[in-house]
């Protein structure tokens, strides 16, 4: 009896406290503690000597096929992220602000449902559309406009095509629930005090979409900087990236030490290039704002 | 120039929403190909559709999908759900950016860390290390829904139904489950989707025992693809797209009942 009575007490204390373990044991124990398992290996001679060692970073750091990879990463994933930008945001803008509502949900429910389906075989159509006897060249050798068929696969164009159409919606969602919030009191307002639309779009839509705009960024920089699965299926083998070269050491050429320090490197990459993106979002912004301000004023 | 500008968004939209859809119609029109090797069309066939079905690899891969990802959304909403029902208010919050961490890597990050941490350990691979991979994916998505939701709630409410003399469990399953409840199935549809999609955790830490559906695609697409996988994503779309035409339904009706 003292003992069921001595349980059920604790568990009446501390409840909250129990309930409230597992979720963070979870993340502790297969995130965070793999991540510091990681950065340890990156120290790690080998598998089977163990020991304390810089050799695997100075590796990295000192040759250059490493650089250009990680450099290449993270062009491409620059460059995708900017044209999805500049694609994203006029579509996100016309089904926030300018489509009826009956529209809106039939464009909506198209824009969703690739998400639905299973992104390897999204990636693999593309490879049934631009292959060497696919749809694009069978079409253009029947019409006769080429005589050859031409490659269009295997090489980083079509890395990035490839990767633009994945991400797109990636970009287009955040933007369109951000759009969506805008009052459209605030445009009305702005354009019956004689701004023009470019002003408008300047000054009221866009700073208010500008927390779309980081969410989108950061869906679609992260995942692009570390993409494996686009490189692999539309680049052959031949097209190495972050995600590639990392896959290559953990699983093919099993140097999980050297594979570590080249993620733990390529890591630090990511996060220089996401305090930069965020510095640029605040500090040049803010400056322009001020010296509109300053204008006005005078 | 107006008529030309406000002509220009609609045309370029439309642009887009083809250029996303152009994969996916042809692959369902070539699903009925009956030429293998190249795009040329010959005739009309339903045999991939036949061999689709007869194939006992893929119905395998995707039971073991189905499995994982079942016990994934279970896990998750659990261990989600009693942290924000049981944690105090602050205490969730403050644990919030811990929950994040997930979302903020790339994903070969996560997996490079999960495998070493089960080779490190020595847990042999296989479907619990998905199922625990798939569920650290889902927790980054359950608990922030969960949370948005839970601290919009009408503490009044609660205070209601204990003023009128209800206990706390009544309270619980009467008051705060159902409100709770859209956001609970939303968040349980979302990690099922992510498990049910996810390659590069499977890859990863699925070693050679398990296959699943996304890693038996990947093989086939890797070896030279068959026609037979047109025929299984033109199903797997016919499916989702039921699902979510369904779901939106019920959704609506839902919103538009009180009415």
């Amino acid at each position: 009896m003292k003992i069921k009575e001595i349980v059920t007490d604790f568990f009446a204390e501390n409840a909250p406290f129990i309930f409230v373990v597992p979720a963070v044991l979870w993340q502790l124990f297969f995130l965070y503690v793999p991540l510091c398992l990681v950065v340890y290996m990156s120290f790690q001679y080998g598998a089977e000597i163990t020991g304390f060692t810089f050799d695997h970073y100075k590796l990295i750091l000192s040759s250059s096929p490493y650089f250009y990879i990680i450099g290449r990463s993270v062009v491409i994933a620059a460059c995708v992220t900017c044209l999805c930008l500049m694609c994203a945001y006029p579509v996100a803008y016309y089904l926030a602000l300018k489509v009826g509502r009956r529209w809106k949900n039939v464009l909506l429910f198209l824009l969703t449902l690739p998400f639905w389906t299973n992104f390897l075989i999204q990636i693999y159509s593309w490879v049934f559309v631009l292959d060497q006897n696919g749809l694009i060249n069978m079409m253009l050798l029947k019409l006769g406009i080429i005589q050859e068929p031409l490659h269009m696969i295997n090489n980083t164009g079509a890395i990035f095509f490839v990767m633009l159409y994945y991400y797109l919606p990636f970009m287009i969602m955040p933007l369109y629930s951000i759009l969506e919030k805008i009052q459209h009191d605030l445009l009305e307002a702005s354009m019956d005090l004689g701004a023009t639309h470019w002003q408008t779009f300047r000054r009221i839509t866009l700073p208010l979409s500008m927390s779309g705009i980081k969410t989108g960024v950061f869906l679609v920089f992260v995942p692009a900087f570390g993409e494996f699965v686009i490189p692999s299926i539309i680049g052959g083998a031949h097209h190495l990236f972050v995600g590639s070269l990392i896959s290559h050491y953990f699983l093919v050429a099993r140097d999980s030490q050297l594979g570590a320090a080249f993620t733990i490197v390529s890591g630090f990459v990511l996060l220089v290039c996401a305090l930069l993106f965020n510095w640029l979002c605040t500090v040049p912004l803010q400056k322009v704002q001020k010296a509109e301000q300053k204008e006005l004023a005078s | 120039m107006k008529s030309l500008s406000s002509y220009m968004i609609p045309i370029a939209v439309g642009a887009l929403y083809l250029f996303l859809y152009i994969p996916i119609f042809v692959l369902i029109v070539f699903s009925f190909n009956a030429n293998a090797f190249t795009c040329a069309w010959t005739s009309f066939t339903t045999d991939w559709y036949a061999d689709l079905f007869a194939s006992t690899e893929v119905w395998h891969a995707l039971k073991n999908s189905l499995i994982i990802a079942f016990s994934s959304v279970c896990l998750s909403l659990t261990i989600g759900s009693s942290l924000i029902f049981f944690g105090s208010r602050d205490t969730v919050k403050r644990l919030l950016p811990f929950f994040y961490g997930s979302l903020a890597m790339p994903e070969i990050v996560l997996a490079a860390g999960l495998l070493s941490f089960f080779s490190f350990f020595i847990v042999p691979l296989g479907a619990m290390t998905l199922i625990a991979g798939h569920t650290l994916l889902g927790l980054g998505y359950v608990i922030p829904i969960l949370y948005d939701r839970f601290s919009e709630l009408d503490e009044s409410l609660i205070e209601a139904s204990y003023d009128l003399g209800a206990t706390q469990k009544q309270t619980f399953f009467s008051i705060v489950l159902p409100l709770l409840m859209p956001a609970l199935m939303a968040s349980g549809i979302l990690v099922f989707i992510i498990s049910l999609d996810d390659f590069l955790i499977s890859f990863f830490c699925a070693g050679a025992s398990v296959q699943t559906l996304p890693l038996y695609i990947f093989a086939v697409i890797r070896t030279g693809a068959s026609p037979m996988i047109n025929a299984l994503s033109t199903i797997m779309l016919m499916v989702s797209s039921l699902c979510v035409l369904l779901f939106s339904f019920v959704h609506v009706r839902k919103l538009r009942t009180p009415e």
